[in-house]
């Protein structure tokens, strides 16, 4: 063992309250962090996967045609401004769904797709009215695709199946109508056609605005009542690697010429949202750490100065500068590793406790517990943070001890 | 010392003088408040030889001492230890001739109190690092047998009295096998029993293993069983007396 570590160990173990005293701000701080990094991120992936099991990866959408562009454009940053370019001419709909999507199936990396016609219906029981998104699916495309069947939480998939004019209804939007699995409702489309449906299941996905606006029913039944037979509007994308959406999203743009939106883009606000709850998380709890690496830099420095008579020593016996230095370095870094060991372990421990709480959100996003996320990015962060600040904290008394001239510590003691 | 007596192969021409000083001089201050305590000192410690300094209070005997300690350095002067010259090395190259070849005793033996007496020793061996750790621990305990504290080698040293203290610190400022001793009023905090056991326990090394010892002494009975006083004055080894009746290379003043 270098002796400089030895004798760190010592100098630490022998101070057992200033120990404890700097190990309690680390550890806290560390356990503070990756619990309130991991609830944060919890809710960010639920949301996330509710996205991604919902509306899919990349959502491909209208036809587009894309325009010459003149020789002299309209650049960012140019001192000519050209008015009037418009880059692109936008067809609603998808141009040849079936062709469009065996193309797209054929990508390596892409699971499923499913074609989805979209529109404003109006559905009325006897009591009341409701605006409802429709979305017409082909089931067993859209089953593939996302994760509607997990969602589902009254009646079934296979009853909605057998019914050609079966629907089922986002569980908040069925409270609204007061309908349960079984009940009539009449969709009016926006040319006027009224059908009957039955309620064959309710889905929760956990968003709300999903859940209070959004209906399936029968891809021909929804281009029925929206007059729009064979139309598909978009088609939901499913991936293996989610993360790697918007490089498919860009690349079915600029092969298929329509518009492709990833799940990043199409929920860009949320998610900085989330992002930014756990920045500021994340800065609030880093202060601790900070403020336990200030009481590490004042414990320190006040083992400095009552040490100087033992530095002056160690450096008459031939330690040098850096070995003094390195002694109250490795003070931080034994503070350091033994509080992120037990911060980790405290961590994991609250964030296990605070997954088991009983919650009712009923928001953005719906949840019956605290949603937590296990990452071991919290952990080695919560560490790299501990340790920066702990060891700029130890790196100053170091200094001092290393530089503190050995001669005029012993002429003031000896004689 | 046994088989514990040298851990390392010296490093040094034994056939030179342990310590060779030649004119060091030695200003401290500013400029306004510039004090040249050291005059052109010059001294010679010849194996198996023990040397006392003595003089007034701010005469320069600790100064001299830490500049022969490779802690401080002269402003001008010609520094051989072992024959080989050690002024104005680096602080790595300094502090490794200390581990060596250099042995400090202080007067407030200065000991690391979170550690026991054995540990204590074992400190100049950790950081010279030629031996294992069981090897540091069996010199460790051979060298606080050779000062009469074997039996409490692993009581803390805060444990210890001002007696025991000190000779922990001889034991450790002996734990690399040094060539040169120095020793700042080594028996000054001492009573007069143990001052005694201090000062025989240093002169018996010195003689037995053939080192030199110099040591900054206000104790006349001291300087008196040592072999050369040399009386300092305003930064000036002005008289050098020998107080051993057989022939002896000279201590050059």
């Amino acid at each position: 063992m270098k002796p400089a570590l030895y004798i760190a160990l010592r100098f630490t173990a022998a101070r057992k309250r200033a120990l404890v005293l700097s190990l309690s701000g680390v550890v806290l701080g560390v356990a503070f962090f990756i619990s309130t990094q991991a609830q944060t991120e919890g809710f960010e992936q639920f949301f996330v996967q509710t996205v991604l099991g919902t509306s899919g990866a990349v959502v491909i959408g209208d036809r587009f045609q894309a325009r010459y562009t003149p020789p002299i454009a309209d650049k960012p940053g140019a001192n000519t401004m050209v008015s009037g370019q418009q880059a692109r001419k936008y067809y609603d709909g998808i141009d040849n769904p079936n062709f469009l999507m065996r193309v797209v199936e054929n990508y390596s990396g892409v699971i499923a797709v499913a074609p989805v016609i979209e529109g404003n219906v109006t559905v009325r029981t006897d009591f009341k009215d409701e605006v409802m998104k429709l979305d017409g699916i082909d089931i067993k495309a859209h089953l593939r695709a996302t994760a509607l069947r997990g969602q589902v939480v009254s009646g079934s998939i296979e009853r909605f199946e057998a019914k050609p004019l079966g629907l089922l209804l986002g569980s908040m939007l069925a409270d609204y109508l007061q309908v349960k699995v079984g009940d009539i409702l009449y969709v009016t489309g926006t040319e006027g056609d009224t059908r009957v449906f039955t309620v064959e299941g309710i889905f929760q996905t956990g968003i709300n605005i999903i859940d209070e606006t959004r209906g399936y029913c029968h891809e021909q039944a929804a281009q029925s009542i929206m007059k729009r037979p064979f139309a598909i509007t978009s088609v939901i994308v499913r991936l293996r690697d989610p993360e790697r959406a918007p490089y498919f999203a860009k690349t079915f743009e600029s092969q298929l010429s329509h518009q492709a939106r990833s799940w990043q883009e199409r929920e860009s606000g949320n998610l900085a949202i989330f992002r930014t709850l756990r920045l500021s998380a994340a800065i609030t709890v880093s202060l601790i750490i900070l403020l336990a690496g200030f009481g590490i830099f004042n414990i320190l420095t006040m083992t400095v100065l009552n040490k100087v008579r033992e530095i002056a020593i160690l450096r008459s016996m031939g330690y040098r500068r850096v070995d003094i230095q390195n002694i109250f370095l490795y003070q931080g870094l034994i503070i350091a590793t033994i509080g992120s060991i037990i911060g980790c372990a405290l961590g994991a421990l609250l964030t296990f406790g605070i997954s088991r709480i009983p919650i009712k959100i009923r928001g953005v996003i719906h949840a019956d517990y605290f949603v937590v996320a296990w990452s071991w990015h919290h952990y080695v962060t919560a560490a790299v943070i501990a340790f920066v600040s702990v060891l700029v904290a130890s790196y100053f008394p170091a200094r001092r001890a290393a530089l503190l001239p050995p001669v005029e510590t012993l002429r003031g003691s000896g004689q | 010392m046994a088989n514990h007596s040298r851990p390392m192969k010296p490093s040094f021409d034994a056939s030179q003088p342990c310590l060779q000083a030649r004119q060091l001089e030695r200003y401290l201050g500013s400029e306004e408040s510039r004090v040249h305590v050291l005059r052109g000192v010059s001294l010679t410690l010849e194996p198996g030889t023990v040397h006392a300094i003595v003089g007034p209070s701010g005469c320069g005997k600790s100064s001299l001492l830490y500049i022969l300690g490779l802690l401080d350095n002269p402003d001008s002067g010609e520094l051989l230890i072992g024959g080989a010259p050690v002024l104005s090395l680096v602080d790595e190259v300094a502090s490794a001739k200390r581990t060596e070849l250099l042995g400090f005793v202080f007067q407030f033996h200065f000991l690391l109190e979170d550690f026991s007496a054995e540990e204590n020793v074992m400190i100049p061996m950790r950081r010279l690092g030629k031996l294992s750790e069981k090897e540091m621990g069996e010199r460790a305990r051979h060298l606080l047998d050779e000062v009469g504290l074997g039996a409490k080698a692993k009581r803390p040293s805060r444990h210890l009295s001002g007696g025991e203290q000190q000779r922990v610190a001889i034991a450790r400022s002996l734990a690399n096998d040094p060539l040169v001793l120095l020793a700042d009023e080594p028996t000054g905090n001492l009573d007069s029993i143990n001052s005694d056991r201090v000062f025989a326990l240093l002169t018996r090394v010195v003689h037995n293993h053939h080192k030199s010892l110099l040591l900054v002494t206000h104790n006349p009975g001291i300087a008196e069983k040592c072999d050369w006083v040399h009386e300092m004055k305003d930064g000036l080894i002005m008289k050098t007396t020998e107080n051993r009746p057989h022939p002896q290379p000279k201590a050059k003043a």
